[in-house]
Parts: C-alpha cells; structure tokens; sequence
C-alpha cells in the first residue's frame, strides 16, 4: 500500500514544486515506484519542471470526470524508470477537484505505486487542503525568511488538525522540514535566519537544508529535476534529503560557509 | 574559448532551452485557448491514428478552433516528413 | 430589477467587529442623570452622536419602565443610539424598543454586587495541551485552566476562564479570566507573547518591560493594570 506524502508550506514560490520534482525522481531511482501529483487546478506547473510538458493530453480532473482512465492521463518519465506525473488541470477551477474524486484517484494510484508524492499549490484554500487531506507524511517546504515561516507554522496548524489522520484520531502525519534557499553566508552576516532559527519556532524535524543554487533554475529551464544534477550542490543536498527520508544519516552539507573559490566554481 | 566563458555559455545554453520549450508550449497552449476542452485528447488521438500509416514528429499534428463570422471552423494541420 | 439570472444570494451573514458604549446607570433621577450627560456632552459636542449605547443600570439602581423610557427618550433628543439593555428583565427592555442582551464581563471593580460577580473559575476542569500550538490556532479552556507544555507560536492565541500556565515559549496571545474573573494569572516559562489580558485587561509586547523578555513570568491583575513580575 503506497505511502501519500505531501509537499506544502502555505507561502508560494518557495521551491514546493521543485522539491516535489527532486524528491520524486530520488525516490524513483531508489528504485521505488513514484507518482508525483499536481494538485494546482487552473495553473500547470510540475509539468514543465519535469520536463514532460509537451506530452501532456489527460489530466487529474480528466481522470475525476471519468473522461480519461489513470493509465491515459499518467506520464511516465523517460529518464528514471519507476517515475510517473500526474498533471494539473488548465482549463477548470477548483470546484472541479471534489473530495470523492480525489480519494479514488489516489486509492486507484496506491495501487501500483510505493510513493505517491502531492505537489500542493500555495494557500490553504481547496486545492492545498485536498493535497494534504489524505497524507501519511508531509514535507514542509520554508525559506529562512519571515513569511514563509509564519506560514509554515499555520500550515503545520492544518496537518495536525483538518486532515484525515486528524479527524480520525490516527497516528499523526509525520512532519518534515525542509529549508530552500539557503545562503550561509547571509546568515553569517546575520542577514538571514539559521537552520536553528527556523528549527526553534518551527519545532519540527529537519530532513534537509538546500542551498540557494543557480542549479534550481538552470535545472527548470530545461526541465529536469535538480537531483539528476549530480554535480551541483543543490542536486546533491536533495539526493541527501531522499537518502535521510529513507532512513539513512547524512551529514548536513550545505550549512556552513564555503571557504574560498573552489567551493563556488561546482554551483552549476 | 577561456575557462570561465565556458561557464557563462553554460547558463545562456540553460536559458535558451527554456525559452524554446516555452515558446513551444505557449503557442500551443494559446492555440486552444478559448476551444472546447477536447482539443489536446483530439490532438493526440488524430496523431496516433496518422501514425499507424505514417511516422511523423510530435508535434506534427496540430489541432485549431478558428472563428469566421458566425462559424466555428476545426482547423487540422499535419505535417508529413520529407520524402527522402 | 434583479435578471432572472443573477446567481447572488439575497443576504450574508458577516462578522463584523464594533464597539458598543455601555451607559451605566447609577442613579434612578433620569432628570439629573440628563443633565449630567448634557454636562459631558458640551465637552465635545458632535463626538457623541449617533454613538450607539448599551444601558446597564447597576445592581443598586431600581429602574423602572417609566425612567427607562424617560432615558431612552432622552438619550434619542440628544442624537444618541440606545440600541439594547443588558441587566434587566426581556420584557422591560422590549417595551422601550431595546434589544436585550444577556448580561457580559463586567469590569474587575470593586462595585459589583453578587449578581453581577462572575463564578470563580473551577479548578476542576484543567486543559493540558502538550502539542505545540501554531498560528491562526486558538485554544479556550471553557470553566478551567489551561497548560500548555510545548511552544506557542506567534499568531495563536490562548483562552482561559481560568489560570494560563505555559511551560515553554510563549510568542502569540494569553487571555486569562476571559468571564471577568480579575483573579486568574498567567504563568510563563518563556516571555515572548505579543498580547497578554487578564479579564479584558491587556498589554501588548511593546509595553511590557524589556528586562522580562524571554525569562519566566507571571502576570496578574492589580486594579486595572497588568503587573508583570519575574517568576
């Protein structure tokens, strides 16, 4: 039976999309069967992040409505084996996404998966909510930075209290912290929160640190999820946060200062 | 070619892909808006179906609803690959 | 004229927040309590009207049918709003075309008479929260104290009749004795709450002295004023 694991942080832009592509693909090549799920309605976006944007004919609301079977709207990746999408409609609105529909397609989807990974628009309005609903764990997704903090915390508000495992009284979706755009240096300088910062208010598990990186948006232009960049520091912080998440203790690479110009040449 | 340009054509490279891919995507996106919703399936079905005769690209089939006056048209274009 | 079409709903119904003046009576000669107004009102004509007012007379004061429509009379000639009365019966309040409201805290003073005294909190319904409490949460021990064991986020906000004890960071709000009871306390490992109140009383972080930021306190009521005090 496959596992739901959201990815969400209330604030937008903060790299929910990204990380769900990067944390997918490494599921994936861990040999584990992934679908990761876009649950926007009316924007698209994990599509183009993976890079399969112009294979796109069916989609999550096509699935709902009947009007296409999983197997039709499932994309499956042509670069790891193991890793299909689910796209997000462009055309309905959120009303289109009901609670029903939602639930059948992820039991349909538990079925052949072992990771059911769901990229949750920003907000908590129906389309974050229906992300989260039915999660067995969560990413929380967070800049060290004040927004994205406070609404990260209203976020983990929601985890605890309106999802399924909330209203029913089950064991609690396991939380965890995942910071983005991290820049030691402007923490140095004491520009910037720290890890420990945003760990003390957060009060949550840190699965991974992920260092602001040229690699994330050379990786989205051209469409290929930033942990198969081996060589870039945000690749490899990510295929850290899969190792972690899969039970394996990895020390934190990308916290302190780089000590002079060698560590800024392999940024990617 | 010295060493740090080879990093900087590195990023225009990464930009430039993107902004094929974008102009790709965004033409055909543009294309059905405003149409019913069936276009893209339509699109990928009358592919599939040229395809068991002939093989042609991706994007070789493209699927339009044009206005004229008072008349919806349905505009199929495909384009064949070059007889060699 | 609505088109057959329009897809609205005929009404909503929305929260709004908005502040009612409550006139205490303290005397049953409405014709001195006028004057007294008028008096009041010279001060800073034009501020008062159209101000809507909540009458209350107190406890001592026997107000009749007649006074009270003498007062209502007299508070609508001077341009102001009596919209309800609250302590006293439904059917007085009606027939001076009040609405009536069901008695609210009262100020922690001394005058109160038993009637108007709220219940002493009941030690013996505690709420234990030992999970931290996030933003836009809010907790409120009904009848009872509430403990806390696990940080309070800024943006949360915490509700007791009773005492509040938080045995970690506090950052969002701590309401203690929110039915009027001035006796409740807050009791805080680690001060960082943006607003603490004690039976409507409040301070907000600003005000509170800097020296106790962070550290272990406790917050009571003396008079009117919050006293902070390093645990």
């Amino acid at each position: 039976m496959a596992r739901i694991i959201v990815v969400t942080s209330g604030k937008g832009g903060v790299g929910k999309t990204t990380t769900s592509a990067a944390f997918g693909a490494g599921l994936a090549r861990a040999g584990h069967r992934t679908v990761v799920v876009d649950f926007d309605v009316g924007l698209r976006n994990l599509d183009l992040i993976m890079g399969c944007e112009r294979r796109v004919v069916y989609d999550f609301v096509n699935v709902i409505n009947g009007e296409a079977n999983l197997n039709q709207a499932l994309i499956r990746d042509k670069r790891t084996e193991g890793l299909s999408i689910l796209p997000a409609s462009q055309t309905r609105d959120k009303d289109a996404l009901t609670f029903e529909g939602v639930q059948t397609v992820l039991e349909g989807l538990a079925k052949d998966h072992d990771y059911i990974v769901c990229d949750s628009p920003a907000g908590i309005e129906r389309g974050a909510h229906l992300a989260m609903y039915f999660a067995d764990e969560a990413l929380i997704v967070t800049n060290p930075e004040v927004s994205s903090v406070r609404d990260s915390d209203r976020v983990l508000g929601l985890l605890a209290s309106k999802t399924r495992r909330a209203e029913q009284d089950d064991e609690p979706i396991r939380e965890h912290l995942v910071i983005t755009r991290y820049a030691p240096e402007r923490v140095g300088k004491g520009e910037m929160l720290s890890v420990e910062d945003v760990c003390e208010i957060l009060s949550i598990d840190l699965l991974g640190v992920i260092p602001e990186s040229t690699a994330v948006l050379n990786a989205s232009n051209s469409g290929v999820p930033v942990i198969l960049e081996e060589k870039t520091d945000a690749g490899q912080a990510y295929d850290d946060v899969v190792a972690r998440f899969l039970g394996e203790a990895r020390e934190h690479r990308f916290i302190d200062e780089k000590k002079g110009l060698f560590g800024r040449l392999f940024k990617g | 070619m010295g060493f740090l340009d080879y990093f900087r054509s590195e990023k225009k490279t990464s930009a430039s892909v993107a902004k094929e891919r974008l102009q790709v995507i965004v033409a055909r996106e543009r294309s059905h808006r405003g149409g019913p919703d069936y276009l893209p399936a339509l699109q990928e079905d009358i592919l599939a179906v040229i395809r068991g005769y002939i093989d042609i690209e991706d994007d070789a089939v493209r699927v339009q609803v044009e206005r004229e006056g008072n008349c919806e048209v349905l505009e199929l274009n495909v384009i064949l690959p070059d007889t060699d | 004229m609505l088109s057959e079409n329009h897809a609205g709903g005929a009404f909503e119904l929305k929260g709004r927040m908005a502040t009612l003046t409550v006139l205490q009576v303290l005397t049953a000669d409405i014709d001195e309590l006028l004057k007294q107004l008028d008096g009041r009102l010279s001060q800073a004509p034009g501020f008062f009207t159209g101000m809507p007012l909540v009458i209350a007379p107190s406890a001592s004061v026997a107000l009749d049918a007649a006074g009270l429509q003498r007062l209502v009379d007299g508070l609508r000639a001077r341009e102001l709003v009596p919209v309800a009365a609250v302590d006293m019966p439904a059917e007085q309040a009606a027939s001076a075309g009040l609405g009536w409201l069901r008695n609210f805290e009262r100020p922690a003073d001394g005058s109160a008479t038993e009637r108007g005294k709220s219940k002493s909190p009941a030690a013996s319904t505690t709420r234990i929260v030992t999970t931290p409490v996030r933003s836009g949460q809010q907790i409120y021990a009904h009848g009872g104290d509430l403990v806390v064991t696990a940080p309070v986020s800024a943006g949360a906000e915490l509700m007791a009749d009773g005492h509040i004890h938080v045995y970690a960071n506090l950052r969002g709000r701590a309401l203690a004795g929110v039915q009027g009871d001035g006796n409740a306390r807050i009791f805080c490992q680690s001060l960082n709450a943006e607003l603490v109140a004690i039976a409507g009383h409040y301070q907000l972080s600003e005000q509170m002295d800097r020296g106790l930021q962070g550290g272990p306190v406790v917050i009571q009521l003396q008079g009117a004023d919050l006293q902070l005090s390093a645990l």
